[in-house]
């Protein structure tokens, strides 16, 4: 008997029962009829796509992904420099990146609930800002887009360091070298040379951080103040107050849709090999 | 000391002793903060069997989770206007009136509620109501809904994060009934609510207890429940239900069909109807209670509470949520997506 | 060899490991404060004893290391195999419904197994309950474990196991004496990503919980709306620091 095949038969049965074929009864719960008081009942019906084209979803879709366009870029910008410090760190280099996941370890929630700590009105930012007199009334830190995109990045930056220092460490430092020989400005050099090289690493960490992003739910929730709505606030609302169940299918279609186009981008310009 | 490791050892025996232990078990969901936790430990002392007992947030979430008809729950508290999906799905125990003696406690509405006249299929348990809490600073000469819109507490108003209540208030604010279906009425709410958006501070169910207490929101859209918390910590707030009327739901306690331990459910619904149990319940909820005999022995703050039993004009203006019609569901859904994504 | 480090690039570093670890810093000061406000009132341990005298966080505590224990082992076995079967010959198709397990979003799947379950309920007599959120874990899980697997064992020297085999061993022999334990750091840091994942799982969690399955996760969002007392400050404070050490001590143990 072949070994391979025993092998892998655990992990076929697990990802065909617990995960393609829930993802196809959401599938079919799309194609269905919301029964009286929630719960589902025939007939079959393309209705809740049809109501999924309308400028209201399609706006929220569309402001979900500037949202997540907008943490992406901003971790981009805060993970760049870390990676760069790490990858120049010598036999540093492991300690530095272990701190970098450390906190990534402990639980979303733990984190996502440590801003709202830190940013509420009687958090700890306003209360050492009061205290010292720079305000006058505690800043409405929390219960904005800012504070959602603030966790996100928070939450997520680990994902956006770890390729980028891969890709670093892959450079040959003898064109770093060159480039400060003929450059100007490390600055220069980093723009015209290093970026460009380490764009594998730069558009690997993008899609890590933008797709849970966008799916993002949990942090819009807590740091949001229910006025930031994103597509899995949508989705969720469908199955508990709004009580419409193919609808909220039809959105988790629609995102998954969404999502596997972009790997699918991603993978097609030569990256995606996670393994 | 002992008290802690008394109750640690409990809790993992209890754990522990999930499938070994012989006792029958009731399994009781219900809103959390919503019974005296003396509740439990006397009737498993007094009947011999266990509880198991946990929370959860919201009826919806309530409704998602038994509506396979296999939850394992045996006793719910959803509110009233969710008995007819619960009912219709069939998922209700029709209650025996004669394993229930003490139901005469209940108040005279209570015992004949417009959603159940014969209470066949549920025990009224805690009345509430959402009203508005806001800081003794700010002088309110006409009690109305209209404070939450004021634009002088721009960025210091929080509104519940619920639909019901929430396009409710604008419904009432602007006089429609609380539950109407009627198109145009709710799209005028939905640009009420638009319009408050901008000067609000965030849509808060009981997180806002801290920025009230602490002085920073100034006025908020509350249940009576959670203000009467807040307004434990705080003396500088004062709570009342607007004069264009404000919304009322009654959690009542019910029996599944799923349920395996039907009559000691029904001993556990008799149980909570005496007065003593109850009135603990009431004082730990911070609640209405539906027992008019707890009503007596309560302490005097809860029992002349305004804010826990309005006198007769201002109850006169509360109106009880409704189930609503498919359609009407999904026009309130839309607007409430249209105004939270606005 | 290394490029210099220069001071600006040394000063953000540590303003971003700052931002790293301030709120998880400002977390764990607090849950010592003799208040409950944000003003500090002294030293305390009121918050650690509020919790341990609640029995509702004590079980859930217990629910969430059994169904984070279990959900590792069965998940780093099922993932460990199936990465090594797939280094032995490619499966397109296996790979990318792994692929399809990590990026699809929780909610979706959280509300697909629960469409799912409550489908087969319907034939089945079975309820929601441990066993549901456990098969749940195992499922998210594992894909964690095969991409860190897969990832050590595409670096790994391939004639080690032909050597083995030639030398007359069996293919299973091949894999449990020689690969395994060359495999084996990768397999402990699949396991921790994935004992990590289970215990921090929320969304997928709630929505298939049955009765007795409350977990630490559940308690911390329900105290976090609730925002009823610090005892939450002190409850984040033990898992940071848990699952901190947790990393720590696997990060000694793999280098030794």
């Amino acid at each position: 008997m072949n070994l391979r095949r025993i092998f892998l038969a655990p992990a076929w049965v697990m990802t065909a029962i617990f995960l393609v074929l829930p993802l196809f009864v959401v599938l079919a719960y799309s194609f269905l009829t919301r029964g009286a008081y929630g719960g589902l009942q025939l007939p079959w019906t393309t209705e809740s796509y049809q109501r999924l084209v309308d400028p209201l979803y399609l706006s929220i879709l569309g402001r979900s992904f500037l949202l997540a366009a907008v943490v992406t870029l901003v971790s981009l910008l805060v993970a760049y420099p870390l990676a760069l410090f790490i990858s120049r760190s010598g036999r540093r280099k492991m300690l530095w990146l272990n701190l970098v996941m450390l906190p990534f370890f402990t639980s979303l929630l733990v984190r996502t609930y440590a801003w709202v700590f830190l940013l509420r009105d009687t958090g700890l930012f306003n209360t050492v800002l009061l205290s010292v007199g720079l305000i006058q009334e505690p800043l409405p830190l929390l219960y904005n887009d800012g504070a959602v995109v603030l966790g996100l990045v928070y939450s997520y930056l680990p994902f956006m360091v770890l390729p980028i220092f891969a890709n670093l460490e892959r450079i040959d430092p003898n064109l770093l070298e060159a480039a400060a020989d003929l450059g100007e400005s490390p600055l220069w050099a980093l723009w015209r040379v290093l970026a460009p090289l380490s764009r594998p690493g730069i558009v690997a960490g993008s899609v890590l951080v933008f797709i849970p992003s966008l799916g993002s739910y949990l942090t819009p929730d807590l740091l949001g103040g229910g006025k930031s709505v994103w597509v899995g606030n949508v989705i969720q609302n469908q199955f508990t107050n709004a009580r419409d169940w193919p609808f909220g299918a039809a959105l988790g279609v629609c995102l998954m849709l969404l999502v596997l186009g972009l790997m699918r981008l991603w993978q097609s310009k030569g990256g995606g090999e996670l393994g | 000391m002992t008290g802690t490791r008394r109750t640690f050892f409990l809790g993992l025996a209890g754990l522990a002793g999930c499938t070994r232990d012989s006792r029958p078990r009731l399994n009781v969901y219900n809103w959390s903060d919503y019974i005296a936790p003396e509740t439990i430990t006397r009737f498993q002392q007094q009947t011999g069997s266990r509880i198991h007992y946990a929370n959860y947030e919201s009826n919806e979430e309530l409704l998602s989770k038994v509506f396979s008809g296999n939850s394992g729950w045996d006793v719910i508290f959803p509110s009233h206007y969710f008995l007819q999906p619960l009912q219709q799905n069939g998922l209700l125990l029709p209650l025996q009136a004669g394993r229930l003696p003490l139901l005469p406690n209940l108040t005279a509405e209570m015992r004949s509620p417009s959603w159940d006249p014969s209470l066949d299929w549920c025990v009224p348990y805690m009345l509430g109501a959402a009203g508005i809490v806001h800081q003794r600073s700010v002088k309110v000469t006409d009690p109305s809904w209209d404070l939450l819109w004021n634009e002088a507490l721009r960025g210091k108003v929080t509104m519940l994060d619920d639909p019901g209540d929430t396009i409710g208030a604008a419904l009432l604010k602007l006089g429609f009934p609380l539950n109407t279906g009627d198109a145009s009425a709710l799209q005028q709410a939905k640009q009420a609510l638009i319009a408050q958006k901008q000067m609000l501070r965030a849509y808060l169910n009981s997180e806002t207890r801290q920025g009230l207490v602490g002085g920073d929101i100034q006025a908020s859209h509350l249940w009576a429940t959670v203000a009467l918390l807040a307004m434990d910590e705080s003396e500088e707030l004062s709570f009342y239900y607007p004069r264009e009327g404000y919304a009322r739901y009654a959690d009542c306690a019910v029996v599944l069909k799923e349920s395996r331990h039907p009559e000691l459910a029904h001993e556990f619904l008799n149980f909570l109807l005496q007065p003593e149990v109850a009135a603990a319940n009431a004082e730990a909820a911070l609640a209405t209670t539906t027992n008019q005999e707890a009503r007596r022995v309560l302490p005097v703050e809860l029992r002349d509470s305004l804010a826990l039993f309005p006198d007769a004009v201002t109850l006169s203006r509360g109106q009880w949520f409704e189930p609503l019609p498919p359609d009407v569901q999904r026009l309130r859904d839309r607007i409430w997506t249209e105004v939270k994504a606005h | 060899m290394s490029a210099p480090i220069s001071k600006t690039l040394r000063t953000s570093a540590g303003l971003i490991f700052a931002f790293l670890y301030l709120p998880l810093a400002a977390l764990i000061a607090f849950s010592v404060n003799q208040s409950s406000s944000t003003v500090w009132a002294g030293f305390s341990m009121r918050w650690y004893q509020e919790l341990w005298s609640d029995p509702q966080i004590l079980s859930a505590t217990a629910n969430s290391l059994l169904i984070a224990a279990t959900s590792t082992v069965l998940a780093t076995i099922i993932g460990t195999l199936a990465a090594y079967g797939l280094w032995k010959r490619q499966s397109r198709l296996l790979v990318s419904t792994v692929y399809l397990s990590l990026v699809t979003p929780e909610i979706v799947m959280g509300v697909a197994l629960l469409a799912f379950y409550q489908a087969v309920f319907r034939y089945l007599d079975v309820q929601l309950g441990m066993h549901t959120v456990i098969l749940a874990h195992i499922s998210f899980c594992f894909a964690y474990v095969v991409l860190v697997v897969l990832a050590r064992l595409r670096n790994m020297d391939a004639s080690l196991e032909e050597a083995a085999l030639d030398l007359g061993a069996t293919e299973w022999q091949a894999f449990y004496r020689v690969t395994l334990p060359c495999i084996a750091p990768a397999v402990a840091a699949g396991a921790l990503l994935a004992f990590s994942t289970s215990l921090d799982d929320y969304v997928i969690t709630s929505l298939v919980a049955g009765v007795d399955s409350e977990t630490l996760p559940m308690v911390i969002y329900a105290k976090a709306r609730r925002a009823i007392s610090p005892s939450i400050n002190a409850l984040c404070a033990i898992i940071v620091v848990a699952v901190g050490s947790l990393v720590l001590l696997s990060q000694r143990l793999q280098r030794s």
